[in-house]
């Protein structure tokens, strides 16, 4: 047994120390969530941290969820080396001005493995969407030059993300308490782009592109507490220190990035109904001008067997980034199913969101679908 | 099979569902970058400096075409006389692949010319040929050659006129090609006018002027579409003369004279010409422009010191090109990329070039030289010359730049 628990360790600390230099290596640049026109003026749109099974509950169950990277130490209660990944596609309607426009993104925002390596220990490696930051603008409009007024068409757009780079371990101290912490590289970048194009050919058209990079780093920690059989309640801390952006070697921005906090509960009353309700707040506005602090909620339940539940759940909340004085908020609801297969070593979750932003002074309102897919393997 | 199909369906969903489609309307500056593109626009008005004029790039005998012009002006008259040569076939004519004999002499020659370019609003163009010592050469000028020997004179419009465009009496034809813009005057010449001369071995030249009852002034073709002559010879085979017909000669030498010369070289920016005249323009490109910046347009403006020189038919184009290497009057222009505008004679207009790709490449290559070329398209094809005012005068050469700031890239 010894042994088999050895091997088992071994492995899970050689796949995910190999995925975790392969992640910090290269970032990929598709790793980004869910785009909003909410963080086009900001620093972006932050990722949820969360696996398709906790997204299918409004997030709710993320605290408490090993496979979620929101908390660590769930993880000290992963019993075998686990691997999951996700993608999702979104479909966003954005209004404004009294005009709507569709728009489509496939993103792939989480990826990690974990697994126990000692008896009371566990360890995770993997990467989510920190910031989500590809967006393209179009803008027609005039000025005045050399005495004549010039009509012109911008485009701007930004193609990349910050990734969330994690490298977590937990350890389960007693039966009821469970605690965590999470060492985070921030690290990504984004392919931009400016072209104007002027109707007069005399004026040649601008096109300049750049490739920023990003990095940060933060610390984290965490903690579940069993309160009683079937009742769990869990807090959470992280502080991430500055979002460091170079173009060409050269820094060309220094933000500060949020301290956050959250917890959550998680009741079972029986093996077929599980319920949680999470809450997390964020200074965002540390990240300057046109940055709020923002608060969030989630609440959802789970029944039916693990081998393949209903999910469901809501949640709601504050955005970062916005023009106004106020931050805009966002709403949800989503629900989803899992299936297990190959007695349970394989798992495939589905969830569907409706989600809805609006506010921030500028009359946006955002209404999306995003169908979601997520993969967790269990060699 | 209906797992295959699922697959291949849900293979197809997935690739329809990778499909981006990100781009929407700005609404700025709420739901815009917080950085913006940044268009300046400045007149450089002091950065063209230590500009020079050079002559004689592109001699009359080398041009691409012989001018003639007749342009009476308010102190003097501008006029232009092609001259050429034909060399001659010797005193002896082979008469077979064992026998020769003696020229005795021409019945006729005809002499074809390509006029290549005219005004067509001109009337009565008419052409006087002059038979001219057979010595012209490249040193020959407008004074040394004798234009008195007249052998015959040719009416255009009078020409083109009549049914088939051919004068049954003087037996001359023109074709008009249409294509290329070309009039193909073909001028028959009887014994006097096409005299074989055997002591100058045949050798005959000829040279043309021209006149209107407005002002006139035409380009004859030189080299492939240069003036031919065709000799009709009398050669004599055991006493007895008999006629031949050799192949056509084309003209061993092609240029032309006019006369008043040009005026010297003075401060001003002299272009174009004959001999050609370019122009040295070196400019200073402030440093925030051409390192940190995308030029989107430059302009370079000139300002005639004096009205373009030229017949008012024969607008001519002046281009601005870049040079390899500065070495005054003899750098080597860059041949990759020109830009070009037309000089309308007698206008004082303000000229205005747009150099864009030329700063542009400056602003992408730090080694290059931030020179400018004034020069005529078709260098010593016009007669016409435009002459600019220099950097140490009022009314200066200037640079209009419009130029991109480099984007905000990374600036939330």
């Amino acid at each position: 047994m010894r042994r088999a628990d050895g091997w088992t360790g071994g492995r899970a600390v050689g796949t995910a120390v190999l995925a975790a230099m392969f992640l910090a290596a290269s970032p990929p640049d598709r790793l980004t969530a869910q785009d909003s026109q909410f963080g086009i003026r900001g620093l972006g749109t932050p990722g949820r941290w969360e696996s398709v099974r906790s997204r299918s509950t409004g997030g709710a169950f993320g605290p408490f969820d090993p496979l979620s990277p929101l908390m660590e130490a769930p993880l000290a209660d992963l019993g075998q080396l686990t691997a999951t990944a996700a993608g999702g596609t979104s479909h966003r309607d954005v209004l404004v001005g009294g005009t709507t426009t569709a728009l489509r993104t496939t993103r792939f925002p989480l990826m990690g493995v974990a697994g126990p390596v000692a008896p009371r220990l566990a360890v995770a490696a993997g990467f989510t969407t920190y910031l989500d930051k590809s967006w393209d603008v179009t803008l027609r409009d005039s000025f005045l030059l050399r005495g004549v007024l010039q009509r012109y068409t911008d485009e701007i757009t930004s193609d990349g993300s910050v990734a969330d780079v994690r490298l977590a371990a937990a350890s389960r101290l007693s039966r009821r308490i469970a605690i965590g912490v999470g060492v985070h590289v921030l690290a990504g970048s984004t392919r931009m782009t400016a072209e104007r194009r002027f109707d007069d050919s005399t004026f040649n058209a601008v096109q300049q592109s750049a490739e920023v990079r990003y990095d940060g780093v933060g610390v984290s920690g965490s903690v579940l507490i069993g309160l009683a059989p079937g009742l769990t309640i869990a807090g959470w801390a992280r502080s991430d220190n500055r979002l460091r952006a170079k173009v060409a070697d050269t820094t060309s921005a220094v933000t500060d990035l949020p301290r956050m906090a959250g917890g959550g509960v998680l009741f079972a009353p029986s093996p077929s109904a599980r319920f949680a309700a999470s809450v997390a707040w964020r200074s965002w506005s540390r990240a300057g001008p046109g940055a709020f602090d923002t608060w969030s909620w989630s609440a959802g339940a789970e029944f039916g067997s693990r081998r393949m539940p209903i999910r469901l759940g809501a949640r709601g909340g504050q955005m970062p980034f916005g023009p106004g004085t106020e931050a805009p908020t966002e709403v949800a609801g989503s629900l989803g199913t899992g299936r297990a297969f190959a007695q349970g070593r394989a798992l495939i979750d589905l969830g569907l969101e409706r989600l809805e932003r609006r506010g921030g002074g500028g009359g946006l309102t955002e209404r999306v679908w995003t169908v979601l897919v997520g993969i967790t393997v269990r060699p | 099979m209906t797992r295959r199909r699922l697959a291949l369906v849900g293979a197809v969903v997935l690739v329809a569902a990778c499909v981006e489609r990100l781009t929407a309307p700005g609404h700025c500056p709420d739901y815009c970058p917080s950085g913006q593109i940044t268009v300046v626009d400045t007149l450089l008005t002091t950065s063209i400096n230590r500009d020079s004029s050079y002559r004689g790039y592109v001699l009359a005998y080398q041009a691409a075409l012989m001018l003639a012009a007749h342009l009476p002006g308010a102190t003097d008259t501008l006029d232009s006389r092609p001259i050429f040569r034909f060399n001659g076939f010797g005193g002896r004519f082979v008469l077979s692949a064992a026998d020769t004999g003696d020229i005795v002499g021409a019945d006729s020659a005809r002499l074809q010319l390509v006029i290549t370019r005219r005004d067509t609003a001109t009337h009565n163009l008419r052409l006087q040929l002059y038979r001219l010592p057979i010595t012209i050469d490249t040193a020959t000028t407008f004074g040394s050659a004798p234009f008195t020997d007249s052998l015959r004179t040719v009416y255009i419009d009078t020409l083109l006129a009549l049914p088939g465009r051919k004068d049954p009496i003087t037996g001359d034809s023109v074709v008009v090609d249409t294509v290329n813009h070309r009039l193909v005057l073909s001028l028959k010449l009887g014994p006097a006018a096409a005299r074989y001369d055997t002591t100058d071995s045949g050798t005959v030249a000829y040279g043309i002027r021209i006149a209107a009852d407005t002002l006139a002034s035409i380009a004859l073709g030189k080299g492939v579409v240069g003036p031919v002559l065709q000799w009709y010879l009398q050669v004599d085979s055991a006493l007895t003369s008999v006629a031949r017909t050799p192949g056509v000669r084309g003209a061993a030498f092609a240029s032309f004279v006019f006369a008043p010369p040009l005026a010297p070289l003075d401060s001003t920016l002299a272009v174009g010409g004959v001999p050609s005249a370019r122009s040295l323009l070196r400019v200073a490109v402030p440093k925030v422009i051409r390192d940190s910046s995308q030029i989107i347009r430059a302009t370079l403006f000139l300002v005639p010191a004096v009205p373009a020189r030229g017949a008012p038919a024969d607008s001519f184009v002046i281009e601005a090109r870049t040079v390899l290497a500065d070495f005054g009057a003899k750098s080597p222009i860059d041949p990759r990329l020109g830009d070009t505008t037309v000089i309308h004679p007698e206008s004082k207009d303000t000229v205005r070039i747009e150099v864009t790709n030329l700063l542009q490449l400056w602003a992408a290559d730090s080694t290059h030289p931030t020179v400018l070329v004034l020069r005529a398209q078709a260098e010593a094809q016009f007669l016409g010359e435009v002459r600019f005012y220099p950097s140490l005068a009022a009314k200066r050469p200037a640079l209009q730049v419009t130029f991109v700031r480099r984007f905000p890239f990374g600036v939330p």
